[in-house]
C-alpha cells in the first residue's frame, strides 16, 4: 500500500517532536542529577562540620557560654537588688504614713493647744475642750469633770450625749466609778470593746495633782475605736487641758479678788463734801 | 492652684482653725486664699460679694446653718458650679442626704482625716 506523503510528513514532524521531548527530558534528568549531586555533597559537608566545628565556632559557642553564665549572674544579682529596693520602698510607704498620721495629731494638737491657752474664760474653756473631743477625737457621749476643792468631789463641767448628762453623772465621789477611780489613781483607763462604762477616761493632772477627768462613753457611729495616736492625743490634750481649766480659775479669782479690792477702795475715797472713814 | 480662693465656714473656731492650718498643706494655697465665715448668713454674703473656688461647710450652726446656705447657694444666687464639701459631724447622716440633695459636691465625716481633705480639696481644685 502507497502511504500518502502527508502522512509520512506527519509522521516524521511527530518523530522529531518526540526526539525533542526526550532531548528536553535527558537535559533535565541531567540538571537533576548535577543539583542532586551538589545536595549530596552538602550533606556531607556539613555532617563533617557538625562532628568537628571548625575552631572560630567553637571558641565563638565558647564565649557566648560564658556570656550567657555571665549575664544570668548579673539577673540574679538585679533579682536580689530589686527585691531589697521594693522592701525597702514598702517600708518607706509605710513610715511615710506613720509620719502623716502623726504629722496630723500633732496639728491637731497645735491647734487644740492654741485655742485651749487663747482665753481665761472658764465657760470658753470648757467650750472649747467640748469642741475639741467632739471634732478631733470624735466623740459623741462625753463629760468634762472637774474636783471641787471643797467637797473633793468630781463636778460635771460639760457633757455632751445622753449619758453623761444624766443625773448620776452630776457629781462622783473620788474612788467611785471609772471616772471616781482615774481621778484617784492618775492614770489613764482605755477600755476595748467594752460593752459598759467609758471606753477612755484621761486625769486632767497638774504636775502631779489631778484636778479634773475626761470620760468618753461613746465614738461617733463611723469611728471605729481609739487608736494608739488617740490616746496618746488625748493624754496630751488632757494635759493641756488642765492648765487651761486651772489658769482661767485663778484668772476668774484673782479678777473676783481685784473687783472686790477695787470696791472696797472706791468706798474708801473721799466722796465731794463728805468725811473721810 | 495659687490664685484659688476657698470659703470655710464653720461656727468653731477650733474647726475653722483646723481647717485652715490643713488647707495650708495643699500645694499653692496659703492662708491669703482661705476666707472664714461662722455660720451660713455671713458665708452667704461672702459668696455673694466674692469670687470662690471651693466652700467647706459645716452643717449645724446657727443663724443660717450648712442645708440652708447650700439651698440658697444654688436656688437665689443660682450657682451651681460653686463646688460645696459638707463637713458633717455623723458620717451617712440625714443631713448629708439632704445636703447632697441639695447639691452639695461632696462631704467629709467628723473627726477629718487631713489626707482626705487634702486629696478631695485638690480633686476640685484641679
Amino acid at each position: 500500500m502507497q502511504q500518502e506523503p502527508a502522512e509520512i510528513l506527519n509522521l516524521f514532524k511527530k518523530s522529531e517532536e518526540l526526539v525533542e521531548m526526550l532531548r528536553k527530558g535527558r537535559a533535565f534528568t541531567e540538571e537533576l542529577m548535577c543539583e542532586n549531586e551538589r545536595l549530596r555533597y552538602r550533606v556531607v559537608q556539613l555532617e563533617a562540620e557538625h562532628m568537628n566545628p571548625p575552631e572560630m565556632v567553637t571558641k565563638e559557642v565558647e564565649r557566648l557560654r560564658i556570656e550567657n553564665s555571665q549575664m544570668a549572674q548579673k539577673l540574679d544579682f538585679l533579682n536580689g537588688k530589686f527585691q531589697q529596693v521594693e522592701a525597702e520602698n514598702k517600708d518607706f510607704a509605710q513610715r511615710y504614713v506613720e509620719v502623716e498620721e502623726q504629722n496630723e495629731s500633732l496639728a491637731n494638737l497645735y491647734v487644740a493647744s492654741h485655742r485651749l491657752h487663747s482665753t481665761l474664760d472658764s465657760s470658753e474653756v470648757v467650750e472649747c475642750i467640748k469642741e475639741i473631743l467632739l471634732n478631733m477625737i470624735g466623740s459623741e457621749d462625753f463629760g468634762l469633770y472637774v474636783v471641787d476643792d471643797e467637797s473633793g468631789e468630781l463636778m460635771r463641767s460639760g457633757y455632751e450625749g445622753e449619758t453623761a448628762s444624766g443625773p448620776a453623772k452630776e457629781r462622783i465621789t473620788l474612788g467611785e466609778g471609772p471616772e471616781g477611780f482615774v481621778a484617784l489613781a492618775g492614770h489613764p483607763f482605755f477600755s476595748e470593746g467594752l460593752d459598759e462604762g467609758p471606753c477612755a477616761c484621761v486625769p486632767l493632772m497638774i504636775k502631779e495633782r489631778v484636778v479634773g477627768v475626761i470620760a468618753i462613753y461613746t465614738l461617733l457611729s463611723h469611728k471605729k475605736g481609739l487608736s494608739v495616736l488617740d490616746h496618746k492625743l488625748l493624754e496630751l490634750l488632757a494635759g493641756h487641758a488642765a492648765s487651761a481649766l486651772i489658769s482661767s480659775k485663778l484668772y476668774s479669782m484673782a479678777d473676783r479678788k481685784l473687783r472686790t479690792i477695787e470696791g472696797f477702795m472706791n468706798l474708801l475715797r473721799v466722796p465731794q463734801g463728805g468725811t473721810n472713814v | 492652684m495659687s490664685n484659688k480662693s476657698l470659703l470655710v465656714v464653720d461656727d468653731s473656731a477650733t474647726m475653722r482653725q483646723l481647717l485652715c492650718m490643713t488647707l495650708t498643706r495643699v500645694d499653692g494655697i496659703t492662708e491669703a486664699n482661705i476666707t472664714e465665715a461662722s455660720d451660713g448668713e455671713e458665708a452667704l454674703e461672702k459668696v455673694r460679694s466674692g469670687n470662690f473656688d471651693l466652700v467647706l461647710t459645716d452643717i449645724r450652726m446657727p443663724r443660717m446653718d450648712g442645708l440652708e446656705f447650700i439651698r440658697s447657694v444654688r436656688s437665689e444666687l443660682n450657682d451651681q458650679a460653686l463646688p460645696i464639701i459638707i463637713i458633717s459631724t455623723k458620717g451617712a447622716d440625714e443631713d448629708v442626704r439632704t445636703g447632697m440633695n441639695l447639691g452639695a459636691s461632696g462631704y467629709l465625716s467628723k473627726p477629718i482625716s487631713m489626707s482626705q481633705l487634702k486629696q478631695m480639696v485638690a480633686n476640685f481644685l484641679g
